[in-house]
């Protein structure tokens, strides 16, 4: 009996470190066998400062979680966010071959081929390319094959990050035992999008929005494709941070206190009300106005969320995004945060829950939708992946060639 | 009015501040300004209850035929028709005016309908129009807002200069749940500096003079928008105060004020305390210069007032050419247009001879700006420094950016040493509350 995969899920989040280990049981069910999480050092807004702090950490959650599991990681998927992360639409487009015009599998690769072969900039790589709608003869179709048209039309959403953003990534990997080696490198958005916003959602069309400590990642669905996604290098600890400069308090209060009291919406009776920044009645403790909390929280929540909305456009409105906006991430947990979203986005806004399949409780939290999304990623790899592994293909060998 | 010599002795300068609309209209009741020279209020109505109620003397209604007497019950449309009914009416209450205030609230009926024809009228009898607007809170509705969109872009068409105050702002700048009364304060407020600031900078004695030509010249494109804002400082490093407040005015932080850092005509008011160096003067102007992208087209005002010891205020108003609407200046029609730039505007007798008005075009003739005018004037010298001219020579060339680093490089706190977060010219790093100006008590 062939031994059952071991898959890692790694994300290296600006405020922590998260890894989950997971058994892939004849490349059709998942089991999350071990999971371990430690503070992140050196990771600021998504993006690696200091290589080598961040490298330990890595090793060291990697450990823990090997051992809560009890065996070894095969492979390794990774999330990658930051401001780095762009990504562009393009159309690939080819003529049916076939006489008759019966569009068949060949003319399908070709079109995905030409669509993803745009040349990037120095110092770019791809990361992953993303099919999208596809279009018969200029009529949008689930699967054009054996279908008459003259012209076949691909969508694909391509994402490409900074080369040596990913190198130091896969460095990290690399660098843990015996040259562990990165099967994928996932966006995080894309990953959160997959745990937070069901089927139907994503069918009818949805924007998962993943706030974590150092960057916001949105993704947007229409007709079950993603269309776009995006990063925000701002976050969680801009909240914060925030806090801390517009209170006078230091940036460990600040997250005690934005963990504890913080809210985004100002209520009425803020004015008046006060909280203890420390509840211990010792020196140095005070009273805080609630109003200038949740006016500090608010002003940053509601700029993320208009930043979102400049940025995607016209993408977002009722009619476009029927399935809502679902907030994910550990920063979901905001109070309010739904509130100012749908404010400002004018679109329905609730913060999403994880499919029922995650049971344990712990990993219940907004905080895990990436690397849950991760495992996800890494199960689908192994059994349907059929479709979605032919659009990475060409990506794997680019992983292996920045490997060397 | 159209006599290429007019007696300023006898005729001087006129003022009005028309408020239009019911907002409109209790924003004029409601103004106080003190500044010198004559200022004359009116009110522009359709509601006859309205108008009557208005403790001012001047009002015009318009619309009889249109309304009534009754109110346009929220439809532009109806405002508009009123207006041009009673074009006539609206004509006589600007005749003769040289500076033209509008005061409206848009996205109603009255304000959003009238005040575009009003601007209009005034425009073609020759007078500078100048509008402060407010817009409609958000939630009021799409309809008002689009209303409000709508006579915007008329106002924009007809003036020479609109202001736009969204009502919005007004109530994030307040603390906490602010009573109807203290919110009209503030819109109230910042109309009346904004309204002040205009007039204070041409009607008052500046040590660096703005008259009204150089308004006129500095407003002559119509069809852009208008960027708006004012800081203030006192206390210790008060410039630096100053700049700063003026940097988290709320009002440059509009969403659609993206061209903030290029604008085409950049009007800059300082008025200071009798012990304000002239190096501090051109300390702001340097860095309003380099904050507004504007360094061809200055127009610098700088007042003294005994009151402001140990205190500044900025008023900054910029112009931005969005649609190539250089191509269409705002010229009165040459028949109404009321005099040759030269002859002093003043009816006192002028400070400072003509020619030596220290206006400034460019900032290339920065240097050569008070060098003739303020030494050679007749005029006691308001500041000290005035006579330390040269001194002033030695310091200014070297000054750069770095000067007002503390503007950029503080606060970012926990992300310091990280790269700038950059969006719109804006660093996301640095935190909202302080960007967009919100007043935080502790």
């Amino acid at each position: 009996m062939p031994r059952n995969k071991i898959i890692g899920a790694v994300e290296i989040g600006s405020s922590k470190i998260s890894v989950l280990v997971g058994e892939i049981e004849g490349g059709r069910e998942l089991n999350i066998i071990g999971s371990a999480e430690a503070t992140s050092v050196g990771v600021k807004k998504g993006e690696i400062v200091d290589l080598s702090a961040v490298s330990r950490c890595t090793h060291a959650t990697l450990i823990a979680a090997e051992k809560k599991a009890g065996v070894q990681v095969d492979e390794i998927f990774l999330s990658a966010s930051g401001q780095h992360l762009e990504g562009f639409t393009n159309i690939g487009t080819v003529n049916v071959q076939d006489a008759d015009n019966w569009v068949s599998e060949h003319d399908l690769r070709c079109a995905g081929q030409s669509a993803r072969q745009k040349a990037l900039p120095q110092g770019r790589c791809y990361l992953v390319h993303i099919r999208g709608a596809a279009y018969a003869d200029g009529r949008e179709v689930e699967n054009p094959v054996g279908m008459q048209a003259a012209k076949l039309e691909l969508k694909y959403w391509n994402v490409h990050a900074n080369e040596r953003r990913i190198t130091d990534m896969i460095h990290i990997i690399s660098g843990y035992d015996d040259g562990l080696s990165v099967e994928e490198i996932i966006p995080a958005s894309v990953a959160s999008g997959r745990i937070a916003a069901s089927d139907e959602e994503r069918r009818a069309g949805a924007l998962v929005v993943d706030i974590g400590e150092g960057t916001t990642d949105f993704v947007l669905y229409r007709k079950g494709h993603i269309v776009r996604t995006g990063v925000i290098p701002v976050g969680g600890g801009h909240l914060t941070n925030d806090l801390s400069i517009g209170l006078r308090i230091n940036f460990k209060q600040a997250e005690r206190l934005k963990l504890r009291d913080g809210k985004a919406v100002i209520e009425r009776g803020d004015k008046d009300s006060h909280v203890l920044l420390e509840g211990d009645l010792q020196i140095g403790d005070r009273p805080i106005p609630r109003l200038a909390i949740a006016k500090i929280l608010n002003a940053r929540v509601a700029e993320i969320f208009s930043i979102m909305k400049n940025r995607l456009g016209s993408a977002i409105s009722p009619q476009a995004v029927p399935g809502g906006v679902i907030l994910t991430g550990g920063t979901s947990s905001l109070p309010g945060i739904d509130e100012v979203g749908r404010d400002v986005l004018g679109v329905d806004t609730r913060v999403g829950t994880h499919p029922a399949w995650v049971t344990r409780k712990d990993l219940r939290d907004p905080g895990y939708a990436t690397t849950l999304g991760l495992l996800f990623f890494g199960l689908q790899g192994q059994s349907l992946g059929e479709r979605e592994r032919k659009a990475e293909a060409p990506r794997a060998g680019l992983l292996r060639r920045l490997f060397k | 009015m159209a006599e290429a010599t007019r007696d300023w002795q006898e005729n001087p300068l006129r003022v009005k501040i028309i408020g239009v609309g019911g907002a409109g209209g209790n924003a004029v009741d409601r103004l106080r300004m003190s500044g010198p020279g004559p200022l004359e209020l009116a009110v522009v109505n359709t509601d006859f209850k309205t108008l009557d109620a208005s403790p001012l003397t001047e009002k015009v209604m318009i619309g009889k035929t249109v309304t009534g007497g009754l109110s346009t019950g929220g439809e532009a449309e109806l405002g508009r028709q009123a207006a041009e009914a009673d074009r006539t009416e609206l004509a006589r209450l600007v005749e003769g005016v040289d500076l033209v205030f509008i005061l409206a609230g848009l996205g109603r009926g009255t304000g959003s309908g009238a005040a575009p024809v009003l601007a209009e009228v005034a425009a073609q009898a020759g007078a500078l129009v100048v509008a402060f607007v407010n817009l409609p809170f958000s939630r009021e509705g799409q309809r008002r807002m689009r209303q409000a969109e709508d006579a915007l872009v008329a106002m924009r068409e007809a003036c020479a200069c609109v202001v736009s105050l969204p009502n919005d702002l007004i109530v994030q700048q307040a603390e906490g749940d602010p009573t109807l009364l203290e919110a009209l304060a503030i819109a109230d407020d910042w109309i009346r500096r904004g309204v002040q600031a205009i007039h204070s900078m041409i009607l008052e004695n500046g040590l660096i003079n703005v008259d009204f030509a150089t308004l006129r010249e500095a407003l002559q494109y119509r069809g852009g928008k208008a960027v708006f804002g004012f800081g203030e400082g006192a206390g210790d490093g008060f410039v630096e105060a100053a700049l700063r407040d003026l940097e988290r005015c709320p009002l440059l932080h509009l969403p659609d004020n993206r061209f903030l850092r290029k604008t085409d005509g950049l009007i800059l008011n300082i008025r200071g305390g009798p012990d304000m160096p002239l190096s501090d003067v051109y300390r702001i102007m340097d860095f309003i210069g380099d904050r507004f992208g504007c360094k061809e087209n200055t127009v610098l005002g700088a007042t003294v007032d005994g009151s402001f010891q140990g205190r500044v205020q900025i008023t900054v108003i910029g112009t931005v050419d969005v649609s190539g609407a250089r191509r269409h200046p705002y010229r009165v029609p040459a028949a109404a247009r009321p005099r040759p730039v030269t002859p002093p505007l003043r009816p006192e007798p002028p400070p400072f001879a003509p020619a030596a008005v220290a206006n400034k075009q460019t900032s290339a003739q920065t240097d050569s700006v008070e060098g003739p005018s303020l030494a050679q004037s007749p005029h006691p010298a308001p500041w000290d420094t005035v006579t330390a001219t040269p001194a002033r020579r030695e310091t200014k060339p070297t000054r750069g950016q770095a000067e007002f680093e503390f503007l950029a490089g503080e606060e970012r706190g926990y992300f310091e040493k990280t790269e700038e977060n950059l969006y719109e010219g804006q660093d996301l790093d640095v935190p909202t509350f302080i960007r967009k100006g919100i007043r935080i008590a502790l």
